[in-house]
């Protein structure tokens, strides 16, 4: 029995040594210069990888690390990351900014006045924040916004609101089963497709202070100049212009199967609406009682906290800062994603007529909030609507929008 | 009589059955489960070491103590030769239970206590060099310079730097800015390549002196000129000082005082600094559920839809999966494994699926259900219809599963009794109320307080359907259908300004205490029910 303890504890001992030369192998065989850790979503991947190597080409000596994430994992992971393996750039939504910001994980960015002038204000704005100084933290690389898209050969583009208003209510009563306007809400609202009815009558998220920044305390959802048109709502809601009920599936499958000739969405349905076989155009919804803008959603690159942790920090900054604004690097990224870049030079160079008309479709537009208190706006803005657009039973437009925004100036404290 | 005896053999020529067990136990005795045994230990050994290894090299210290003392008490336990048999068996489950329960548990409770929240992640350390690093502000009219860091003719680290502007050229030291003749330095593309006097750093070179560029400050009057890439320079200014001493941040503007105030941030009267940092609140999270209106005002609704909800689906559930299961119990029923089959369906498929479905099913203008009976039920719009709705899916998704239960706890009733209490003279009703029923009860009143239990934290199947239900008329963040758990969820997420997890580890502690209360209870009573054996 002794002799079988000693052959047990001495195998044992041999494979635990065993794994812990394979632990130590693993960790020496890390690369000998700097590695740049990037954080993509999955449809970016190759485009970011042959930008980042292209960078890197000119930098001998640095190696690119290319990590794939699920977009929406890239703003919560990158809190809880540990420092080994957290990235030093990220690819990232405007409206995070905040948070990060707020979170201290993220870098400022210092753009030259030359590189600057290639970028449209509002796309700097979308990635700077701040309470007391506002800082830019991110370098823009494209820009989204829903539109208005008409099937030309059912119903004519309409110029004025009064004229949507007709065609769609005329073609509803066409058949039964037709939608006025397919756009999408469902039982838990979306206020981001609903954003252009609410900026035509006179709505706003928040105001801006003196200094020009976000102010969360001026509270836009109720405003006079709203109120005074809300009642247009309880008109559109009798006579079945919006209906909640609608969601993103029934909205996409009226449009594509014909029962529905206004269909509100963005450019990641281009696709699918060039393969269909429609003839279509896309352009701003027409102004209510204010121009109706849609919400901009811009994207980019950020540099995070643990690139200077990492020791690649000038290097981090001079990807972001000195190659992903340059014109070429903004195309390839833009492209590969389907979207408009935010480099106006760039931008020169786009040629596919939807992208163009999405983007014309923008002009004028707000960018989303991106203060962390937005969050609290998203789902009490987006039941307004629902309640004021249910149909039969909906509650009158202006307490509903009223009671969001008491809601909302009681949640944001 | 306790249901939980195997079943006996029925049919005939089954013998050799017995046999088998005896044979594997015997196989896996002596040297062959000696050898699995040592096998088996010395994977657990080495996953233990390369464990340590990483844990060590993150200096997560306590942790390697624990994985240490845990491994060897491990190994003590498996070599022993007899003793500690019952240890051996349970060994494994603890392991598992102690790692995915007890420690996501402790972790919670220890976030509960803290204001764990957006900005509000980070160590002090951390937050105060990032308030230093964005509290730098370009002077009016500051200038951007293109940099190349180069050692002088002494040896020491300078910058060289051209105006992006006035493309005039310096060099930079800690000491000051100095103007170079012009011709010194020669550039192309936009990059410097060379300075005469000055040898500049290249490629690795370059990359090593990232740490020293990035503390590198080269002092203009009250900004300081530093190095952001690996080849271009900004002119900071500060607008706050540290005072080491007071441990508080200064605003040079107007000699604001921004203190830490305990609350995990440096703020001076209402105005704070970002970003902030965690630290432990004590009760405050806690005494926020009770004071706080926004979270005190719907809880107790919520509360008593949660238990209304999980009372209903396993209620209903379980009477539908029962009378499922007696009504296919006959013997010499045909295609009783069809049937058998296309019952358990809605348990097999994904349930996250199936609840999408289902949310475009019960749409009142679109769906299916509404347009096959031509009703004009608003299924998910309506509050008092949305709660029918969430049981009958949740329902529609649990009867597979207590038919299956049903059935088992069915077949272990011994067939002797149900004869004796015929021959006794009484009804199939009567059998059913005084014979089967409460002898089932005993074998499933444990799952039916694990489903209470499970459907009362039931985030899918309210989420999913219905995103916490139609909104309430009043304003809160709680919606019709919204159970404790979805509305944590939406607190925690919602509410205020970004992710507060503090909040929503306080509420899941107190969602804890009332279902352990609730089974507990229901526990003590159906150990009155075992006493009928």
């Amino acid at each position: 029995m002794n002799s079988r303890k000693r052959i047990a504890a001495l195998l044992v001992v041999a494979v635990a040594s065993f794994f812990a030369a394979i632990a130590g192998s693993v960790n020496a065989a890390r690369a000998a210069g700097p590695t740049l850790t990037i954080w993509t979503d999955q449809s970016r991947q190759a485009a970011v990888t042959t930008v980042a190597n292209q960078w890197a080409a000119k930098n001998p000596g640095v190696t690119v690390n290319v990590v794939v994430q699920s977009f929406g994992n890239i703003e919560t992971n990158l809190g809880t990351v540990d420092a080994s393996t957290a990235p030093d750039v990220i690819v990232g939504a405007h409206d995070w900014t905040g948070q990060l910001a707020a979170n201290g994980l993220v870098e400022p960015i210092y753009l030259s006045a030359a590189v600057k002038k290639e970028f449209p204000a509002y796309t700097l704005n979308a990635f700077s924040y701040g309470l007391a100084v506002k800082k830019l933290y991110g370098v823009p690389t494209q820009i989204e916004n829903i539109g208005l898209v008409v099937n030309t050969s059912l119903e004519k583009v309409p110029t004025t609101f009064a004229q949507l208003e007709q065609e769609a209510l005329a073609f509803k009563h066409k058949k039964s089963g037709n939608l006025a306007i397919a756009v999408q809400q469902g039982s838990g609202g979306d206020a981001y497709h609903m954003y252009p009815f609410f900026s035509g009558l006179g709505g706003y998220i928040f105001g801006t202070n003196s200094a020009g920044n976000l102010d969360a305390s001026n509270i836009g959802v109720a405003n006079k100049n709203f109120l005074k048109n809300a009642s247009l709502i309880d008109k559109w809601n009798k006579e079945g212009l919006i209906n909640a009920a609608v969601d993103s599936s029934t909205a996409q499958n009226a449009f594509i199967k014909k029962q529905a000739a206004f269909w509100i969405t963005g450019p990641w349905n281009s696709q699918l609406l060039s393969s269909s076989g429609i003839k279509f155009t896309v352009v701003q919804m027409p102004a209510i009682a204010y121009p109706s803008v849609p919400f901009l959603g811009v994207q980019g690159f950020m540099v995070t906290k643990f690139a200077s942790v990492h020791g690649v920090d000038a290097l981090a900054q001079d990807f972001v800062t000195n190659y992903v604004s340059t014109p070429a690097a903004q195309l390839a990224l833009a492209l590969a994603n389907g979207r408009f870049p935010a480099n106006t030079v760039a931008g020169k160079q786009v040629h596919d007529p939807v992208l163009a008309q999405f983007g014309k479709a923008g002009i004028g537009g707000v960018p989303m909030p991106n203060i962390p208190q937005m969050n609290s706006v998203w789902s009490d803005l987006g039941a307004a609507w629902v309640k004021s657009t249910k149909g039969s039973g909906a509650t009158k437009a202006a307490t509903a929008f009223k009671a969001a925004a008491r809601s909302i100036a009681d949640k944001i404290g | 009589m306790s249901a939980t005896t195997a079943p006996s053999s029925t049919t005939p020529g089954r013998a050799p059955r017995p046999a088998v067990i005896p044979r594997l136990i015997s196989a896996f005795s002596g040297a062959v489960g000696f050898a699995v045994k040592i096998a088996l230990l010395s994977l657990m050994n080495g996953l233990a070491v390369w464990a340590a290894y990483v844990l060590v090299s993150r200096s997560h210290w306590a942790a390697v103590g624990v994985l240490v003392a845990a491994t060897l008490l491990i190994d003590l336990l498996y070599m022993r030769q007899r003793g500690t048999i019952p240890a051996k068996f349970l060994i494994p489950g603890t392991v598992f239970l102690i790692g995915f329960q007890v420690v996501p548990i402790i972790y919670t409770v220890e976030v509960a206590f803290t204001n764990y929240a957006t900005g509000h992640i980070a160590t002090k350390a951390a937050a105060k060099q990032q308030i230093e690093l964005t509290s730098l502000q370009p002077p009016p009219n500051g200038r951007t310079y293109t940099m190349a860091p180069a050692l002088d003719a002494h040896g020491k680290l300078v910058l060289i730097l051209r105006d992006d502007v006035s493309k005039k050229d310096f060099v930079g030291t800690p000491k000051g800015l100095t103007p170079l003749p012009a011709g010194v330095v020669s550039s192309r593309a936009g990059g410097i390549t060379a300075a005469k006097g000055y040898t500049l750093f290249h490629g690795l070179a370059l990359f090593n002196l990232d740490k020293v560029l990035q503390t590198y400050i080269v002092p203009v009057g009250k900004a300081g000129i530093r190095p952001q890439t690996t080849s271009t320079a900004v002119e900071l200014e500060p607008t706050l000082r540290y005072d080491a001493k007071r441990d508080v941040f200064i605003r040079i503007s107007d000699g604001a005082v921004f203190r830490d105030d305990g609350k995990g941030e440096y703020a001076h009267g209402a105005d704070a600094l970002e970003p902030g940092w965690k630290t432990g609140v004590g009760f405050k999270n806690f005494s926020r559920i009770i004071h706080d209106p926004l979270v005190r005002q719907p809880f107790l609704r919520v509360l008593v839809w949660t238990i209304v909800f999980a009372a209903g689906t396993v209620a209903l559930s379980f009477a539908l999966g029962l009378f499922l299961a007696i009504a296919l119990d006959k013997k010499g029923l045909r295609f009783q494994r069809v049937y058998r089959s296309i019952l358990v369906l809605p348990y097999a498929i994904p349930g996250f699926l199936s609840l999408l479905v289902w949310q475009g099913l019960l749409n009142d203008q679109f769906g299916v259900v509404n347009r096959m009976f031509h009703m004009h039920i608003p299924w998910l719009f309506d509050a008092n219809w949305a709660k029918v709705s969430c049981i009958l899916v949740s329902t529609w998704l649990t009867v597979p599963y207590f038919f299956l239960v049903s059935m088992g706890a069915l077949q272990s009733i011994p067939e002797e009794l149900t004869e004796a209490a015929r021959v006794d003279g009484g009804g199939p009703l009567q059998i059913f109320r005084r014979v089967t029923f409460p002898l089932l009860l005993v074998a499933v009143a444990p799952l039916l307080i694990a489903s209470f239990a499970f459907n009362f934290n039931n985030f899918n199947n309210i989420y999913l359907l219905t995103s916490g239900g139609p909104p309430q008329a009043n304003s809160s963040v709680a919606g019709s259908t919204d159970i404790l758990i979805s509305y944590t969820y939406k607190l925690a997420l919602a509410a205020g300004k970004g992710n507060d997890y503090g909040l929503a580890s306080a509420v899941s502690i107190i969602i804890f205490f009332i279902v352990a209360a609730i089974s507990a209870v229901s526990f003590s009573r159906t150990r009155a029910l075992e006493n009928l054996a």
